[in-house]
């Protein structure tokens, strides 16, 4: 019919034939569908940066458990925390744990610690990315107010002695999804900075103050793809994609912690910043770890939650949350070394293991 | 029941649904239209609040601290991305309309009208992911160092070139996005011109160039506009493509033609998520705002375009020419 030879009826049978096959092709799609439904199915979205974790523990633990299907999608923490909220999804992933109002609002929710990540703050200099820039709050406040536009600014000279900086302007890069990197991104510069505290504040969603130049990107994946294809930005990532920016050749920055030193992203750093912040965990979890005192600990380390509900449709539905996530927290399970080292998450320490069951036995 | 009276619902049913939309997006919207007032549309400030603070009654309404309304650069973003791609496309799909209505044989012209009507049947977040995988490098590194030394010229074409998101791109983007409806539409409409009109300009010893511009094309005036439309209409309410390659910028305007931007349409899609987590639903109600802002500027961009296709046939009896 598009090639002008329509002999009329030509174009009915057609567009009757067409009309089975689309048919058919429903048919079968809605009788795959029927079929998944005599498992349970488990929806998990939220988070790009527990999402690589999640994609390694689910093959491993539906290999187990082959009634549960899980389905997994980086969708950004925002989205983890309204979906499951919403009930759309069964587990909101997500790097931030649910606000005071918010669980108000919501009685149900949890706020359950799966691993302990941590966030790099990456840049792409011609010559310097494999150099370690020294980078502190109050100068990554400075970059992301405006107010610091020039790489060879004094007021990073002044803490990168001997550095060749480059006399170009700064891009800086944030999330446009709502994001638990851009909630422990902007805890760091809350923490540090009482000017960033004062007018931008923390949040999944900030405020970004305009600067003429900077780019919105969503998900880490597109932080990373952003940052490589941009000369002289600058962004926050997740450490899961630590591997994304070494292999793109891309600047891992050292960050100035509560005591003033800069350090580099290490186990070791994290491990110290984890010992100072977890004995302060609450009974529901919704803590922040960002900006610990102590020498060599790592400003940026956070708790990765599942959010979910306490009240779940069905016991089914229940039992499989809570096998799954009593799996995922334990050493043996998912938070064996391999799955940790693999996204260099952190395992969670056995006091807030503890915890973790406590709040997985209420989901019913 | 004659099929007059079956048929009436029907079709009914469809404009009521406009109705019903728009009434629906009104009054879900409207604490936030009497909570943001008219800054809502004259301010570059998009501000959910601290999502994290304890929520304060302000004027009546209960709001996140800090929070605050105003979509000026949503406004500009998503106009001045159409206007680039509505001027960029208008040329180029009648261009290639009269191509494929005069310039090429016979035996060729339906297939290439068919890679043409094709283009149009891509869908747009397609058109996104090649502009951000392909053409956003291109850009970045080539023709935009390149626009900006020799064509500084130009207002707003000076200055820094960023990184390859932003306003020209989306234009870009939307341009490619339109030209088939325009090439499509107008083609038809070439072809459908009465051969007595062409052969009168021959026989005048018009050249074919003369013929086409000066009768044909003239004579196709309001398919023009009526296609112009149409791919405005696309432009301004086009999500994905722009969501892809616009750069999401937040409470600036854009300071030249390389620099970030984000349209209304774009940004209602990838704010929602964020909006949710506010627990006074201020956020989400202002993101209705934003639609039925968008609504509007619609509706204003198509009456004018029906006005104008108005008088163009009021022209056209009175005897009006071309020009």
């Amino acid at each position: 019919m598009i090639f002008g030879r329509n002999s009329v009826e030509k174009k009915h049978n057609r567009s009757y034939r067409k009309g089975v096959v689309l048919v058919l092709a429903l048919a079968v799609a809605g009788a795959a569908t029927a079929f998944a439904a005599s498992q349970i199915n488990l929806l998990e979205t939220g988070s790009s940066l527990l999402y690589p974790l999640f994609n390694l523990w689910v093959p491993a633990f539906t290999k187990a458990h082959p009634n549960i299907r899980i389905v997994t999608n980086s969708t950004g923490s925002g989205t983890g925390i309204s979906q499951s909220v919403a009930g759309i999804a069964q587990i909101g992933a997500s790097d931030a744990y649910l606000s005071d109002a918010m669980t108000r609002m919501h009685p149900t929710m949890l706020s359950i610690p799966l691993a302990i990540s941590s966030q790099m703050v990456n840049y792409n200099i011609p010559g310097l990315n494999n150099k370690h820039l020294k980078l502190n709050g109050p100068v990554l406040a400075g970059i992301y107010m405006g107010k610091i536009t020039m790489w060879n600014d004094p007021q990073i000279a002044k803490i990168n002695p001997g550095v060749k900086l480059p006399d170009h302007k700064i891009i800086p890069i944030h999330r446009t999804d709502g994001s638990g990197d851009t909630f422990i991104f902007s805890q760091y510069l809350s923490f540090s900075t009482p000017a960033w505290n004062n007018s931008v504040s923390f949040g999944t969603s900030i405020s970004w103050p305009p600067v003429q130049g900077g780019l919105g990107a969503v998900g880490n994946p597109g932080m990373v793809t952003a940052l490589t294809g941009s000369k002289y930005s600058i962004a926050y990532i997740g450490v899961s994609f630590e591997r994304a920016i070494m292999k793109d050749g891309m600047g891992i920055a050292m960050l100035g912690n509560r005591a003033g030193n800069f350090v580099m992203l290490t186990p070791h750093t994290v491990s110290s910043a984890a010992a100072q912040m977890v004995p302060k965990t609450p009974k529901d979890e919704r803590v922040s770890l960002i900006y610990a005192p102590g020498a060599d600990s790592y400003p940026i380390i956070n708790y990765e939650y599942a959010i979910v509900s306490k009240q779940q449709p069905s016991a089914q539905t229940a039992a499989a949350l809570r096998t799954l996530f009593t799996w995922a927290i334990s050493g043996n399970g998912g938070n064996a070394p391999h799955y940790m080292e693999a996204v260099h998450f952190a395992p969670l320490p056995p006091s807030v293991v503890r915890l973790s069951e406590a709040q997985i036995n209420q989901i019913q | 029941m004659s099929f007059k009276r079956l048929i009436a619902p029907i079709a009914s049913l469809v404009g009521g649904a406009l109705l019903v939309i728009i009434a629906f997006l009104g009054i879900y919207a409207w604490p936030a239209v009497k909570f943001n007032g008219l800054g809502f549309v004259t301010k570059d400030n998009w501000n959910l609040g601290s999502l994290y603070g304890n929520p304060i009654m302000r004027h009546g309404q209960l709001i996140l601290p800090g929070a605050a309304y105003g979509i000026l650069f949503l406004i500009v973003g998503t106009l001045l991305s159409t206007l680039i791609a509505v001027l960029l496309a208008v040329p180029l799909g009648v261009g290639s309309a009269i191509f494929l209505a005069d310039g090429v044989p016979p035996a060729l012209r339906t297939w290439l009208s068919f890679f043409v009507e094709m283009l149009a049947a891509v869908p747009s977040v397609v058109f996104g992911l090649w502009g951000y995988a392909a053409v956003i490098p291109l850009l970045n590194h080539t023709m935009f160092p390149w626009m900006a030394k020799h064509l500084a010229f130009i207002p707003f074409f000076a200055g820094a070139t960023g990184s390859g998101y932003g306003l020209l791109t989306s234009g870009f983007v939307l341009t490619l996005m339109i030209v088939p409806l325009i090439t499509a539409t107008m083609r038809d409409a070439l072809v459908n011109q009465p051969r007595g009109l062409r052969e009168a300009a021959l026989a005048l010893g018009a050249t074919r160039f003369e013929t086409m511009w000066s009768v044909i094309l003239p004579s196709t005036r309001r398919v023009l506009i009526a296609s112009g439309i149409l791919a405005t209409g696309r432009a301004l309410g086009e999500t994905m493509a722009v969501l892809m390659v616009g750069g999401g910028a937040l409470n600036y305007l854009p300071q030249n033609i390389y620099a970030p931007i984000t349209t209304m349409a774009a940004f209602i899609v990838s704010q929602l998520d964020s909006a949710m987590e506010d627990p006074t639903g201020m956020a989400v109600r202002s993101l209705a705002e934003v639609a039925l802002v968008l609504c509007v500027i619609s509706v204003i961009v198509n009456g004018a375009a029906r006005l104008l296709l108005y008088f163009s046939g009021y022209e056209r009896m009175g005897g009006g020419g071309w020009a």
